[in-house]
């Protein structure tokens, strides 16, 4: 972004004249009606080095103030850019573990670096499940055919821990996509994932052949690869706009990174630069 | 179908949603009189988890309900 560099030249040229103009005044706030006495003093005065000494000097002690004033101030947007990020961020997500089809732990860390797309469901489910879980597969099938598209694994959690035993959301999950990861694990695990996502479960009544239904939050949630929440995706929504949804949230995490890393280089570049000039 | 431990597969649940609307569509030919698709109906009952079929059902008045709905409008709740 050329913004940036851009804007903070203009500061330091506002500032230069200011301090110039400072500088250089004898006595009193400078005047329209100073400006011109000033100049004969410059030019009465017959030591032109001194002058331009202090002129230099001048110059660069104003480029060095500004240069300050530009670094606090970036670090103040800083502060407001990540007050106003934690205000906006809902309180949903965050860390779970839980057991995969080969009996293995896995915990949310390891799926740090790439993007999630995440369901809750049970492999008993009617009609909703199957549905949704078509369609997450067909997200992730059109995600991976986008170029911009920076890595995401579609992930099923079971809400009815009781009758799905890790071994059957796999082999559950992997009817939809063999790249699914289907999860489960006790209770009380199914319980905390479900309380951070805010995913509402109840069984139902049991009948006589001791089957139910699982009534449960249709939602899909994206996390993004650093683990944090970012959106959900609604029963309304179709595959191809939440593909949409997925792939700006991806152009716009990549650019948040970029635009951090270009700024820190940006800031070394201008002190290296500063060095030269004054050495 | 009885309740079974495991899931339907699915060609097991593909089977049971076409059964379920070949019995629904008999029922809306048919002015909703089931006892004229007391056969499809067999069929669905055999291919689909009790449980489902209960779903199914609750879900068919549902859908009469909501196309009820948005075809004629809701009655105000005075006027019953």
């Amino acid at each position: 972004m050329s913004f940036g560099p851009r804007r903070f030249f203009q500061r330091f040229q506002i500032n230069t004249i200011s301090k110039l103009n400072f500088s250089n005044v004898s006595g009193g706030p400078t005047t329209p009606s100073e400006l011109p006495k000033r100049k004969n003093l410059i030019t009465g005065k017959g030591g032109p080095i001194t002058w331009k000494t202090a002129g230099i000097t001048g110059i660069l002690g104003a480029g060095m103030v500004t240069y300050l004033l530009y670094l606090k101030e970036e670090q103040e947007e800083k502060q407001r850019k990540e007050r106003k990020r934690q205000l906006g961020k809902a309180n949903i997500g965050g860390p779970f573990e839980l057991v995969n089809g080969s009996n293995n732990i896995v915990k949310s860390e390891q799926f740090l670096g790439q993007w999630m797309l995440i369901y809750f469901g049970f492999s008993h489910c009617p009609d909703i499940c199957p549905d949704e879980l078509e369609k997450m597969a067909l997200v992730i099938e059109k995600l991976e055919k986008e170029e911009a598209n920076t890595g995401i694994q579609g992930i099923f959690i079971t809400v009815d821990p009781d009758r799905d035993t890790p071994q059957i959301v796999d082999k559950y999950i992997k009817e939809f996509s063999s790249k699914f990861i289907g999860l489960s694990g006790t209770s009380d695990q199914i319980q905390q994932v479900c309380k951070k996502y805010r995913v509402y479960y109840s069984p139902g009544k049991k009948d006589v052949d001791n089957d139910y239904i699982v009534d449960h939050t249709i939602i899909m949630y994206l996390v993004n690869p650093e683990g944090e929440f970012i959106d959900y995706f609604g029963q309304n929504k179709t595959a191809s706009e939440i593909v949409d949804h997925i792939l700006l949230h991806m152009f716009k995490f990549k650019q948040e990174k970029e635009s951090l890393l270009k700024n820190s280089l940006g800031k070394l570049n201008f002190l290296s630069e500063k060095k030269i000039a004054t050495s | 179908m009885s309740g079974k431990e495991e899931f339907l597969s699915k060609s097991e649940r593909t089977t049971c949603w076409s059964s379920r609307d070949y019995y629904w569509e008999c029922l809306r030919s048919n002015n909703e009189e089931a006892a004229k698709c007391t056969d499809l109906r067999k069929i669905y009952e055999s291919s689909c988890p009790a449980q489902w079929v209960k779903h199914f059902d609750r879900k068919f008045n549902y859908l009469k309900f909501k196309e009820k709905m948005e075809t004629e409008g809701y009655e105000p709740l005075n006027n019953i």
